[in-house]
Parts: structure tokens; sequence; C-alpha cells
């Protein structure tokens, strides 16, 4: 179990008052949103469900799912449950198609999610005595500054998210002395990898890693604890709405405790919406309890979790998940940020003036930064006698990718494939 | 302590609460803000089985209070000090206070009743200069700390107020609001409810905003008194677009 000083009221609440709790800030959530944001209402209305339905958790499952269309329909602020005059942050994520994602924030909203990360970093043991080092991809800026926050609250030593290159962010982690980093796991194995070459392994002041954006399976795990001598820390987050370390670990490594005094957590079966049977590998589904300026309900997340069932030996309270590989939707996370389909089909089109038959996509190797691959299959449409001018166009459609997406994005040119539009994600060869 | 799930009261066909949920912790020391007319006073009526009948559940201590009446009420330990003190104004500070502790003389309790009169005295050295004067001649602040002793007078574990700072000037409210953290220090929990969002948040644990009859924030207190919409609402103007206030 933590020391006192750490332990939270709300992680080691009793259940049962926790509950009380979530029905209270679930009804007066509802109770706003509906009030105040259109598209709830609208979409209540339409499901002949009202806030008032619900009278207990479970009468959640009434309402309406959100799904990440929704939010791409309703930029920028058609969501926004407050004025704009109380808006003190606008987040800019990937967006599905043509527009981004925009989230706002109130002053209160950023106290939260300050806390939110506090603690899940304070879960880690991380102190005042830290230097903390936060490097992720342009995809995961916003997460950089909610991270920022949590660790400057314990006041940590905090080396922000900036724009250097990969070897700069190697020369910081070694020569600052940082003590815990806060990245993907694909980023870190780079990294850690490449100080391993270097020889500066062992001279490193490095203990703690945070990995955070995508599941991690256990073998690479143990690796990257194994060789580096390193504890590593599991936090779940949404990328695009609201942020992370939604899940945390604890010292007992069981699973990762929700944030249950600001989510309300469903795992649901993908396909029928319905709860799944507790323990069961399902979609998680989560309806923001606290967030004022842009509340969610019953948001669709697209991650596979199972329920971790039992109480855990840290004595926290929290429902515990276990965040499986792979999602539900026609997604790939990579280096933390969550690619789609349509957002990849949208962008290349834009570029190239028409969609390519045949677009595969692929999560790129180790020389490809492990970032996006988009496969071309040359065909008439595509076809020109000028190589150099079919390259500079491949080169323009990666360059907007990037600069969308943000991570690296390569487009190569390949024979003509078989189209799937549905699934056009492969394992590259 | 007090849970409450979903409750929802009508007067005639109006729905004055639409679905409440709240809870009071041991200790806690809760607000209740809302408008006039947003359900307030409907609520503690009903925790005090004043209400003709409520639907949702009311449990205190773990037990229901569904078709409690007002006397079984008292006896379980909630006490309400109600909106607009509702002394008794021809008795005596004395009297009143005595009232306050009914159930107790019929068990004859009457060792406890000398010993908290004298605690009410401590809290109120006011009320024992005036304790022979009618309570009708008291000023609206001293009415105020009658009506809290009196409720005291039945030992409750929980006190419910209603609106205890209305009509009140400034610094009496801050004196008798620096009582009920006194109060809540000795180990008394406490409900208030309040239309002055700003001397109430400021003293609460948590809080919650009734609006229509329904709870639309709820939260640390301290939060809520960050809050730009409660601010808005009860302490000064509102927006009526979503851009008003931006260039």
């Amino acid at each position: 179990m933590d020391s006192a000083p750490e332990r939270r009221k709300a992680d080691f609440m009793p259940v049962e008052v926790r509950t009380q709790r979530q029905l209270e800030l679930l009804q007066a959530s509802l109770n706003r949103a509906c009030k105040t944001v259109d598209y709830y209402a609208r979409k209540f209305t339409a499901a002949c469900v009202s806030p008032g339905d619900v009278a207990g958790l479970s009468d959640l499952s009434r309402l309406p799912f959100t799904v990440r269309r929704d939010l791409a329909e309703h930029y920028p602020y058609g969501l926004f449950a407050v004025p704009l005059r109380d808006i003190v942050r606008i987040h800019t994520a990937p967006g599905m198609g043509a527009n981004p994602t925009v989230t706002g924030y109130t002053k209160n909203d950023l106290l939260s999610w300050r806390e939110i990360t506090a603690r899940a970093l304070s879960a880690a043991g991380l102190t005042a005595n830290d230097i903390v080092q936060i490097f992720l991809d342009p995809g995961l800026a916003n997460w950089g500054r909610d991270y920022k926050d949590g660790a400057e609250f314990l006041e940590a030593s905090v080396i922000p998210l900036t724009a250097l290159a990969m070897e700069k962010q190697i020369s910081v982690l070694r020569d600052y002395r940082v003590t815990a980093l806060i990245t993907c796991a694909s980023l870190a194995e780079r990294m850690l990898s490449a100080l391993r070459a270097s020889g500066a392994g062992p001279d490193l002041a490095l203990k703690t890693l945070i990995l955070v954006g995508e599941p991690v399976p256990p073998e690479d795990r143990a690796r990257l604890s194994g060789e580096n001598g390193l504890s590593t820390w599991i936090h779940y987050g949404l990328s695009e709405v609201p942020g992370p370390a939604i899940a945390f670990e604890c010292p007992a490594h069981q699973g990762m405790h929700l944030a249950e005094d600001h989510f309300y957590a469903e795992v649901v079966d993908p396909e029928t919406g319905e709860p799944v049977k507790a323990g069961d590998p399902g979609e998680l589904c989560l309806t923001t309890l606290t967030t004022r300026a842009f509340p969610l309900v019953r948001f669709r997340t697209g991650d596979r979790v199972r329920e971790v069932p039992g109480a855990c030996s840290c004595g926290r309270t929290f429902k515990r998940i276990e965040w499986l590989s792979g999602r539900t939707d026609h997604s790939v996370i990579l280096r933390g940020v969550k690619v789609s389909r349509e957002q990849v089909f949208f962008h290349m089109e834009r570029a190239l003036g028409f969609l390519p038959k045949g677009l595969r996509l692929a999560k790129g190797r180790q020389a490809d930064d492990d970032g996006l691959v988009v496969l071309v299959g040359v065909d008439d449409d595509l076809f020109s006698d000028e190589i150099k001018e079919l390259e500079s166009v491949m080169r323009k459609a990666a360059a907007v990718l990037r600069q969308e997406l943000g991570i690296p994005v390569k487009v190569r040119l390949t024979e003509a494939m078989e189209e799937n539009r549905d699934d056009p994600w492969i394992a590259e060869t | 302590m007090l849970r409450m799930r979903n409750v929802k009261c009508f007067y005639g066909k109006i729905m004055a609460l639409a679905g409440v949920s709240l809870s009071v912790d041991e200790g806690e020391l809760v607000a209740l803000i809302g408008a006039n007319g947003s359900g307030k006073s409907t609520l503690m009526q009903a925790v005090c089985g004043l209400s003709q009948g409520f639907s949702g559940e009311i449990e205190f201590q773990g037990a229901s209070l569904r078709k409690s009446r007002p006397q079984d009420v008292v006896a379980r330990g909630i006490a309400l000090v109600p909106e607009g003190r509702l002394l008794f104004p021809p008795l005596s500070v004395m009297d009143n206070l005595r009232l306050g502790a009914y159930l107790r003389y019929r068990k004859r309790d009457y060792m406890g009743i000398g010993m908290d009169i004298e605690r009410v005295f401590a809290l109120f050295p006011v009320l024992k200069e005036r304790a022979n004067q009618p309570s009708g001649t008291l000023s609206g602040g001293e009415q105020q700390m009658l009506a809290i002793g009196r409720a005291l007078m039945a030992r409750p574990r929980l006190l419910l107020l209603d609106e205890p700072s209305i009509g009140l000037a400034p610094l009496l409210v801050r004196k008798i609001f620096e009582t009920l953290k006194e109060l809540q220090a000795q180990g008394l929990t406490l409900l208030l409810v309040e239309q002055n969002a700003q001397a109430a948040l400021s003293i609460a644990d948590r809080g919650y905003v009734l609006e229509n009859g329904k709870v639309v924030l709820a939260g640390e207190a301290g939060r809520l008194l960050l809050d730009q919409e409660v601010k808005r609402a009860y302490l000064g103007k509102d927006y009526s677009e979503f851009t008003e206030g931006r260039a």
C-alpha cells in the first residue's frame, strides 16, 4: 500500500460511497449536457429518453452512444457546454476527416486534469525529487501539456514536450540526469536502444518509464524494463478528448485503475453495444462526470479492454482494466496516436486530388520510425512517365499526412493492389 | 450518513424535485445552493417528513426515512432550522430552547437538557443575556441564533439549515457561518441550504447546485466557487450568447 501522504480520499473511497457520488455526478452532468448542448438534447429526445430516466448507474445504458464522427460533425464548438468566455484552453487533435477535433477546458477542467495526471504520476512513485522528461509526437501534444501540469504539481523538475529531434531528446535524457521519462513504448524502445548502442546505458539516472498512448505487450514491457533496469508504468488515455491518465497503474501492477471520480466506464460488446459479462473483453465506453466544458456521454473509445475482477492489493478501490491490443474500429495506434482509415483517405484525396485505388496502410517498422506507411498501387490514374513527378506527388501527400497526424509518415509506390477500403490495413512485408 | 436517490416531489402537477440524488457523509458540511423556486426547501421538507410524499429513496444512517413523521425524523437524529426561523414569538428564549428538546423531556433527560442549554449559551452568549425575553423581540440575527440553538437542543447528528442567512447583515451572516464551522469541528454533520452561494460554499466541504428541481452541478465547494457559471448565476450576470464576452 502507498504511504499515507500519497493516499487520496477518492482513490480509497468505499465502493458504496463512490457509487452514490458517481450517480450524483452523472445525473448532474446529464442534466447540464441536455440543457446546454443541443446535440445531446436532440439525441436524447430522438431516443425517447431524458436524463431523469437515469435513476441508477446501470440506466445509463438507455442513453445513446457518442462516437468520434459526432465530434467531427460538430466542429469547432458544437459540443461545448459552457460559453466561450469560460473556456481557458482550446485543444486541437487530429480528427476523422477534414476537421480536427476541438476540445475546450474551463479553469476547473484544467485543475481536474492536473490532479488526474499528478495522481497517476504519484502512483508511479514520482515525487518532487524527480526530473521528468516528456517525449511524445506532435499528435499527442495535448497530453504533453497535461503531463507537464501534473508533474509540476508534484513539484518535479519538468522538461516539457519540445520539438527536438530524437538525437537531442537522447542528449537531454542523458545529460540532464532525467529520472522519469513519459513517452510511448515505441519511442522508448528507440531512445533506449540508441543509448545502449552508444554505451551510455549504465550512466543514466533514468529509473521510471511511464508508457502512454498504446497498449504494451508483456514481452515488450519486460524487455524495456529488464534491459534497462527500469520500473515501467502504463497509463491509458484518450488522444483526442479529454486527456491522458484516465487509467493508471499502481505499485501492484495488476491492471490500471480507472479515475472513477471523473469518469464512469462501461465495457460493451462492440457489435451489439450491450454490456459484456464482468471480466470479458469489450470496448471501453466512457462518460465524463466532472467535465464542464466538453461533457461526453457514453463515448465509444474504440479501445479493447477487460475489467480486472476483485480488489487490488494497493487498497485503491477504483475499478481496474487491462488494456488489450487491437481496436474495435478500423484504426491503428501508431506511436501513441490513433490513425483511422478515414483520416488517411481524406488527406490523401486532398493531397492528390483523387483517391488512388488499392490504397493500403501499414504500421512502419523501425526503419520507418514506427510511423505510418501508405502504400499506393501505381495504376493508370497515377501513372506518369516522369518518376520524379510521381515522387514529388507522394512527398507532398506524406507531408500533408505528417502535418495532420503529427507522426512520421512515408508514402511508397508499389504495384497495384487489391482494393479493400473497409479495412485497408496490412502487415508490411 | 444521508443518502438521497432520485427523489421526486410534486406539488399537484408541478414537479418540484425531478430526480435529485445527493449525499452527506458523517462530519461533512454540505451546501445546497439554488435560486428561489429551485426546490431547495422542498428537498428539506422531504427529508424531515414534512412533505406529503415523495418517490425515490431517502436514507439516514442506512435506514429509509420513507413514511417517517417529523417527530420520528427528529428522534432519529435530524433537526431542521427552518426558513424564516419559525420561532414561538411570545415565548421566552429559554422556552423556545426547551421546546427544541421536546422529545427529550418525554424521556426525562432533564440533566442533559440543562447541560445543552448551557452549551447553546456558550455558543451564542447573547441568548443567555436575553434568556427571559420573548423571542419575538430579538433582532433578526439573534432570532437566527435561537433557531439554531433550538434545533441543537434535539441533540441531532445531522443539522439541516434552510436559508439561515436570509435577511441578515453580512457581519451577522459571517458570525452565524463561523458558528456552523465550529459545530462541524465539534463533530456535527450539516446540510446547509442557501441562496447566498458565496457564503455557503466558502465554509462547505462539498456543494450541489439545484436548478428547476434538478442538480446541475456537484463537487468540492472550492471548485464550485471557482466555477464561472456559479459565479454568473448567483453572483452576477449571465451570458446569453455562446460567444459573448469574447471579441
